[in-house]
Formats: C-alpha cells, structure tokens, sequence
C-alpha cells in the first residue's frame, strides 16, 4: 500500500469534513512597523473590532472540537496578544499542534521556557536578512541583535525553530547567508519565497521590490542551499509567481483558512474575499462556505485581471464579502 | 508503537488523514489504513493488528491482513510511528 503524500497547501479541501490548517492572525497590533508587512500592522495598529477574550476562546473551542491538526497565531505580532500564552496553552492542552510566527523580539530566556513548557510545536522568527544593516533597514523599530538572540533562547530552551524570510532589493543577497545562519542557530526550517506587492509594500516599493534580475541567482542559491542542508534543515521556497499559485488555487483550493483579527475568515492572504465571521456563523458553516465561495464568478474574475493589472493586489485589504 | 510526535490523525467520510506536522506533509488514508490507524492509537500490539483486522472484516482471504502489514511497514519508514 502506497499513501500518498502532499501539503497543507496542495491538499484539496473538497472532501475533507473539516480545515486542516488554520492560520489565526491573533491581532494586527506590531511593535515594528516594517517595510514590506502584508498586513500593514504596527504599532497602534490593532483592528478596533478584534475579538475579544470570550470570542477568541469560543473559536478556540471549535477549532478544537473540529479537530483540525494545526494552528499558526501570527500577526501583527502575537506575542503582544494580552492572552497570547492562555491561547496557546489552550490548543496545546487540548493536543493541538501549534506553530507561532512572530518577529522575534519578545523571546526572552522566561518566554522561551513558557512556550517549552506549553509544548508549542515551533515557533518560527523572522529574520529577513544576515547582517544588522538589513535586517534593520526592513525592520523598521526592529533589532537583529534582539531577533538573533531571541533564536538562541528559543534554542536554549529547547523549543523547535523555523526561520522566514523575505526577499527586498537590499538583503536578497544574503539569502546564502541567511540560510547558513539560520542552520548555525538550530532551525530545522527555513522559509522564503516572492515578497508580496500589498500592504506596506505598497508604499514601500520602489525602494524595496527584489527585481527578476536579483531573484534569479537568489532561487539558484536556494536550489543549492536546498541540496547542502539536505537532511539537517528543510528549506522551502516559492519560487511561483502569486498569479500561477492563484491560478492553480481556483482549482485546488488549499485546505487552509485564514482567520483575522476581527474573526473574518478570507479564501486566501493573496485574495481579498471574505468567506465567513466567526461572529455570525460557526467555524464549521465557515468551512461549507469556504468551500461553494472559491467557485465565485467573482474569484476567477479578479485573478484574471491580475494578469493584465499585477498591481491589483494593492487592494487585499478592501475586503470583498461573498 | 504509537503515532509519532508530531503526527495528527483525522477520520474523514473517505477514511481519514495523517498529519506530520514537522514537515507538514498530508497522507489520505483509505478504510483499511485508517482502521490500522485506530487500532494504533488505541493501543493494539502491531503484530496482532493485521489479524483483527482481517477478522472484523471477515476476509476469508489474506488482502485486508497483507494491506494492513505493508502499511505498518510504510508508517515505519516515513516516521510516522515510534515505539
């Protein structure tokens, strides 16, 4: 008997009863306000509707009772999240595996010894870059020196660590570097891919945006990186560009649902479509919801004219309800 | 032997999903490796698990007991089970 393998990302979610990923974006507050940030958080950057602690804890609770194997709380940041640590200690209680993505800077020896003890199955740290100067040229309020560290308490502490990383016209250089760091650090992953045209990058572009020239030789390095690392760290990239991925989406949507601070639930980060509230509907209505919504005329019809306008994804955030 | 770490399971309608949620890889399931899989997490001895099963299903033949062993032996190798 052969089982077939795939991703999150490439598992199709027609019959499945329920997500199998879902990634909570706890809250859009951010101590840093960086250049490329998809969604524009940052400091005093919290939504005014963000759930509240009840409501959080609800959704919680049918994440949990639907069984869905894994969890991310990303941001914003966080661990700024004033029950960060209750929530995670709620889906790890209830043998849930989750994943924190957050900018590092709160990982001090105590958190680090917190998020052990919970038994956080990771927590991934973004390190966009392998020197100071990038790393806090895009990092704008950010330190490399507090990520960096923050990596080696997570190491100290015995907590599994992923690294991401974004590409800009400044730091795609690096990538070498930067893989070969995250490797010294401990991380078993490494993450990168196409730096996305929205949010703050909008604004930011011009002076940020890798060009094709730069990201030939910054996919080639990873391809090689890929090989040297093999077996002692994974490192994933996407070397598809956004329109190809959506394209293949309409057909394969992701078994994957994307959850605001405000408890809406969108198709995908790369769309503006809104699928559902967790205010109104229950998480498992979302997912029948989910599922008819990717056959909205409307979804073809906005990646169509992606191809002819790139520059559409400038609008994410002007959030369409189906 | 039980389901590794960082492994998930999930029964579905077509029979359910393994999760490893380290290298976030998906394996689907049919019925027959499903079935292997609650009888792991329930605690059976491996050896004995191909047998029950071919006895629940009454399979007069050995498929179900064959299916059953090669795909213990295929959790084995990807690391999806530990002792």
């Amino acid at each position: 008997m052969s089982i077939p393998a795939s991703t999150p990302a490439a598992t199709g979610s027609g019959d499945l009863g329920a997500p199998l990923y879902i990634a909570w974006q706890v809250t859009n507050e951010c101590n840093l306000a960086c250049l490329h940030c998809i969604e524009e958080s940052g400091p005093g950057k919290a939504f005014p509707d963000e759930l509240d602690d009840d409501e959080v804890f609800a959704v919680l609770e049918q994440v949990m009772d639907l069984e869905v194997p894994y969890l991310s709380f990303s941001g914003g940041e966080p661990m700024v999240h004033r029950r960060f640590f209750d929530m995670a200690e709620f889906v790890c209680r209830r043998n849930g595996q989750l994943k924190v993505e957050t900018n590092g800077h709160y990982l001090g020896p105590e958190n680090c010894a917190r998020l052990k003890d919970i038994g956080v199955k990771a927590v991934q740290v973004s390190l966009d870059g392998a020197t100071r100067e990038t790393f806090n040229r895009m990092r704008v309020r950010g330190n490399f020196d507090t990520a960096v560290q923050g990596v080696k308490n997570l190491r100290a502490a015995g907590v599994p660590i992923e690294i991401n990383y974004s590409p800009t016209s400044f730091n795609a250089h690096e990538i070498g570097a930067a893989v070969d760091l995250a490797a010294e650090l401990g991380a078993y992953s490494f993450y990168t891919g196409r730096t996305m045209y929205t949010g703050n990058a909008v604004k930011t572009w011009h002076r940020m945006a890798p060009s094709e020239d730069q990201y030939g030789p910054f996919f080639e390095t990873l391809h090689r990186k890929t090989e040297e690392y093999r077996d002692r760290m994974r490192v994933h990239f996407h070397e598809m560009g956004l329109l190809e991925e959506l394209r293949y989406r309409l057909h394969h949507p992701a078994a994957l649902l994307i959850v605001l601070p405000n408890g809406l639930v969108k198709l995908i980060n790369a769309l503006p479509f809104v699928c559902g509230d967790l205010r109104r509907q229950t998480l498992a209505e979302i997912w029948g919801r989910f599922q008819r919504a990717w056959q909205d005329p409307r979804v073809a019809r906005f990646v169509d004219e992606l191809a002819t306008d790139p520059r559409k994804t400038a609008t994410l955030h002007q959030w369409i309800y189906l | 032997m039980k389901l590794a770490k960082y492994v998930k399971f999930r029964e579905e309608k077509f029979g359910g999903v393994l999760f490893e949620t380290r290298s976030e890889k998906v394996f689907t399931l049919n019925p027959t490796a499903t079935a292997v899989v609650r009888e792991i997490q329930a605690g059976s001895d491996e050896r004995e698990i191909p047998s029950r099963l071919k006895a629940r299903y009454r399979d007069d033949g050995d498929a179900i007991e064959r299916e059953a062993q090669a795909f213990i032996a295929e959790l084995r190798q990807k690391g999806l089970v530990e002792d």
